[in-house]
């Protein structure tokens, strides 16, 4: 059962803090223009079948595909809608994945598209419901709500995210300075990427850790900025992606595994009583992708990584959790210089979430920005050759994380 | 395509105003579909979820719902329409060779929010919404108005759909208590109170509360758990234009497309003669002869000449369909599982005799804008 | 059992320029969805401001849109936002009616005295908007019958410049 799926090109919008020149339907045209641009032969009317998803209560539309129909050209054709928060995109990718692996009949290439435009909407509303999504239980223990938002401090992403801050630097000893490394390298490169939102092209570890602090130790230069954008991914198989482009990028491995409900560990699971540095979710969705891409060795295999981290003291923690560095390690590792552009293992060269984030969009960006270094056309490639690359999503305050892992070379036998 | 059997499902009855947690409601349905096909948890590989953030008026709604629907450590993911396009979701997953049993599980509890309210932010907000002329009320009533001119059919003729689907509702123990009316006539029907004129109260499938759930294995797995599997043969889904300006609203396109990509899988070329059981989910009674048009049963205009009785010649929602209760994200998912009742002889008072093929079918937005459909065979 | 509901009102705010923003809310927890309308429509809603219908044109298939788009869904190409543009006039035709009670804009859909909503077909163009009827009986409403737009008298640029239609 199966068959081999390969991507065949990936687009972008332009990526800004307010996209008020278009609307939501016209920013994904953007991108799938975009997408299509770099699939020569490729025309809308060529497209069998289309993911889509984005994080629908940030902007207020629910099920926003049913009107945007025709702007992304999908009229009578097969739409299918998946959406899992922050990892959206990763899920739409890896829907797109399997809409072309099932071989349904008459469906070969398959349009996968993310988007989210966050200046619209109401995204405080959006956020509060995640971070108080078990509001009802917290009051019934009496927690008012008042409470509830000043122990989540700024919201839900952010909540969660110091706390894996704080529990990942007892352990490994590092400092504020090693967590602003990561920010810079992840802008500069930005820079160098067409698309992406914060460019800082001279930005350095003095100017991040001058900032003042949004919740300890994570300060207002660490965190990501909120970005109207959209991606696009066109999946389709072996025989077609041979035709349509010069380097057809290989979908080895897919997972999407969440360990379980993190929020003030309340109900005896989470971030305050197990660490909330441990991400299960993140080893075990590496072991299955992993798996079922043949590799091993992910250190030695993997040449370059994409790594979903809207805060840089969750890029450290997602290379070692999927594989790339032992344990504790990654601070060393990008001092010095492993993970730069011409380092032995580039990471997010496209400057990663920390530099763009429109959420439902940014966890596509990761697989299709890794797909694009295989194949050598992305804005900021790296010197080296790259064969085998990955592409994570990370979801929320329930660590569900999407993994994608691509090849130049088909390794699965079907 | 390759077969895929359906091995275990489970649906908890539809209610008004469930006395239920959420949580409790979507644990007895994963639960419910494993126990009855004798499966654990860790045989779980992949779990599908089918909820609406704003349905259940949070966001993200299926990030808390991991632990009771069996998904903590297995792959997961969430599709955001109706509960039949999760299946799809589900099916492709177990069609990839990367999964050997999916879980799927759809649901929401419609007594905890404003329905037509939150149906409304589904309108194109640069333009409708902010009037809310266009909503699922006014466009009913626009579809069943372009059905009765184009073919001259009457408001009577129609109110017999929604008189059936109540009387077969009453056979159904799991159908909505308010809807299941033995004793219904057609004059009931017409004179419940304009819904949207020409549609009437009675004819609109009733949002209510429940959560279903199903499980999918490839073939060789499938005999393994079960040996009366059902087998999904075929499946098509496509999606219209958004404004109803664009769509000749006395048909739909959709259905019709989606209907010739699952006769395509499944081989059908006769329809009418080769499939014998429908589920189709129906948001009012006008869209069941619209659907069994568009899917071959009967020509353009003349779906009301269908015996769909439970005894007929092509029984359609001998159910009750969604007329017996429409639990938004869970109605195609239920359609599928009483196509599949049908089909292993377990519908009790509702039951198709000698029923060896079905479909059933799910849909999303105004006037069905987008629509799935599957066909289903007895082993 | 304990129910704890949280309803988000919300209330569409058609974000153009700084000053054409609608504000009304109500409701327990205040949601100002906002949206940007892009530039198609934004030439548009100018357009009501003057009371003034415009749509644009497929260069392809030659279909007209009111409102203005930028792919036509059939042929799927874009119509580049400088060309294209057609002025319509106030009439139109119905093509579709309803009644209903329903008032979905209100956060309960409460019912209140039948209202008459139809699709209207503007002279010139190849689709419909959605609008009320104004002073029409039930019995008068045919379908194909032909209508004008009754504009309020202060326009604003939004969707709400249109009061409704009335028969000719």
């Amino acid at each position: 059962m199966g068959r081999q799926v390969a991507i065949a090109s990936a687009g972008f919008s332009e990526h800004a803090s307010k996209r008020s020149d278009v609307s939501m339907p016209e920013l994904v045209s953007e991108a799938i223009e975009d997408c299509l641009k770099n699939a020569p032969g490729v025309e809308i009317g060529d497209i069998d079948a289309f993911v889509n998803g984005n994080m629908p209560a940030f902007e207020g539309s629910n099920i926003p595909e049913l009107w945007m129909t025709d702007w992304m050209g999908a009229r009578n054709k097969p739409l299918l809608r998946v959406t899992t928060g922050g990892t959206t995109g990763g899920t739409v990718a890896i829907s797109g994945y399997y809409t072309v692996a099932a071989g349904l009949p008459g469906i070969d290439t398959v349009l996968a598209v993310a988007f989210e435009q966050q200046s619209q909407g109401d995204t405080s509303v959006g956020l509060a419901s995640v971070a108080y999504g078990e509001i009802s239980i917290l009051n019934t223990l009496g927690i008012p709500y008042e409470q509830i938002s000043r122990l989540l401090s700024a919201g839900a992403a952010i909540g969660v995210a110091a706390y894996q801050a704080t529990t990942y630097m007892n352990k490994t000893k590092i400092k504020e300075e090693d967590l602003a490394r990561v920010v810079v390298q992840n802008r500069r490169n930005a820079a160098k990427t067409w698309w992406a939102h914060l460019k800082m092209p001279n930005l350095t570890i003095e100017e991040v850790l001058d900032t003042p602090y949004v919740q300890y130790p994570l300060r207002y230069g660490m965190v990501c900025p909120a970005s109207d954008g959209a991606c696009a991914m066109l999946f389709t198989t072996e025989e077609k992606a041979k035709d349509i482009c010069d380097i057809p990028v290989y979908v080895n491995g897919v997972a999407s595994v969440a360990n379980e409900t993190a929020v003030l560990g309340y109900d005896g699971s989470g971030s305050c009583q197990i660490d909330p540095s441990m991400q299960l979710g993140a080893i075990r969705s590496a072991e299955l992708t992993y798996s079922q891409a043949g590799i091993s060795f992910p250190r030695k295999e993997i040449d370059y990584a994409e790594v979903y981290s809207p805060f840089p003291n969750q890029e450290l923690m997602w290379v070692e959790k999927l594989g790339l560095f032992e344990e504790a390690t990654a601070p060393e590792m990008y001092e010095a210089g492993v993970t730069a552009v011409n380092g032995e293992l580039p990471v997010n060269c496209s400057g990663g979430v920390n530099a763009t984030n429109a959420i439902g969009a940014s966890a596509m960006e990761r697989p299709a920005e890794a797909a694009l270094q295989i194949m050598g056309k992305a804005s900021n490639q790296v010197p080296k050759t790259v064969h085998t690359s990955i592409g994570s999503g990370w979801g929320g305050s329930l660590n569900l994380i999407t993994l994608m892992a691509m090849s130049d070379q088909p390794r699965r036998k079907f | 395509m390759q077969k895929v059997g359906i091995v275990g499902y489970y649906q908890v009855k539809l209610y008004s105003d469930a006395n239920y947690g959420r949580y409790e409601m979507i644990f007895e349905a994963s639960r419910g579909a494993l126990d009855k096909a004798g499966l654990k948890k860790k045989d779980i590989s992949t779990v599908i979820s089918c909820t609406n953030d704003y349905y259940d008026g949070r966001t993200i709604s299926n990030c808390f719902t991991v632990e009771v629907g069996g998904g903590y450590m297995a792959d997961e993911s969430k599709v955001e329409m109706d509960g039949a396009h999760a299946v799809l979701y589900g099916l492709m997953r177990v069609l990839s060779g990367n999964h050997n049993l999916a879980a799927i599980w759809g649901g929401s509890m419609a007594s905890c929010y404003p329905y037509h309210t939150v149906r409304l932010y589904e309108t194109d907000p640069t333009w409708e919404r902010s009037l809310a002329y266009v909503n699922d009320v006014t466009s009913a009533g626009f579809q069943m108005r372009a059905y009765m001119e184009k073919y001259g059919v009457t408001a009577e003729e129609i109110a017999k759909v929604a008189v059936k689907n109540k009387k077969n509702a009453a056979k159904n123990p799991l159908a909505l208590k308010e809807a299941q009316l033995p004793n219904i006539t057609v004059k009931d029907v017409l004179d419940s109170g304009i819904y949207a004129d020409p549609v009437t109260e009675l004819m609109v499938a009733p949002p209510c509360d429940c959560v279903a759930a199903l499980l999918l294995a490839p073939e060789k797995q499938a005999l393994k758990i079960t040996d009366k599997p059902v087998w999904i043969t075929g499946v098509g889904y496509n999606q219209d234009p958004y404004y109803l300006g664009d769509r000749d609203l006395s048909g739909c396109k959709s259905m019709n497309l989606a209907g010739k990509m699952a006769y395509n899988a499944a081989g059908i070329n006769d329809p009418s003669s080769e499939i014998d059981v429908a589920e189709l989910f129906e948001a009012n009674a006008h869209e069941e002869l619209i659907f069994a048009e568009e899917l071959g049963f009967a020509k353009k205009g003349k779906g009301i000449e269908i015996n769909s009785a439970i005894n007929g010649d092509l029984p359609i929602n001998p159910s009750g369909g969604a007329l017996g209760g429409n639990p938004p994200c869970a109605t195609g998912l239920i359609r599928i599982i009483e196509a599949v009742k049908q089909l292993t002889g377990e519908a009790g008072d509702y039951q198709v005799k000698g029923a060896k093929r079905a479909v059933a079918s799910g849909q999303v937005g105004m006037c069905a804008q987008n629509n799935i459909i599957y066909v289903l065979e007895a082993n | 059992m304990i129910f704890i509901i949280i309803l988000i009102i919300i209330k569409n705010e058609i974000k153009m320029s700084e000053e054409k923003v609608i504000v009304a809310n109500k409701g327990l927890v205040r949601a100002d969805f906002a949206f940007w309308v892009g530039q198609y429509l934004d030439k548009f809603y100018d357009g009501l401001e003057n009371k003034k219908i415009m749509g644009n044109k497929c260069p392809k298939c030659g279909d007209v849109f009111v409102p203005p788009r930028k792919i036509c869904g059939k042929c799927n190409v874009v119509i580049p936002l400088d060309e294209n543009w057609v002025d319509l006039p106030e009439t139109g035709t119905l093509m579709n009616f309803t009644i209903t009670p329903y008032r979905i804009n209100d956060r309960t859909s409460r019912k209140a005295k039948d209202w008459t909503i139809g699709m209207i077909q503007i002279d010139g163009s190849n689709t419909s908007v959605v609008y009320r009827l104004l002073n029409m009986e039930p019995e008068d409403i045919k379908i194909g019958m032909k209508v004008k737009i009754e504009w309020n008298e202060k326009t604003k640029g939004d969707p709400s410049d249109i009061k409704g239609f009335l028969k000719v």
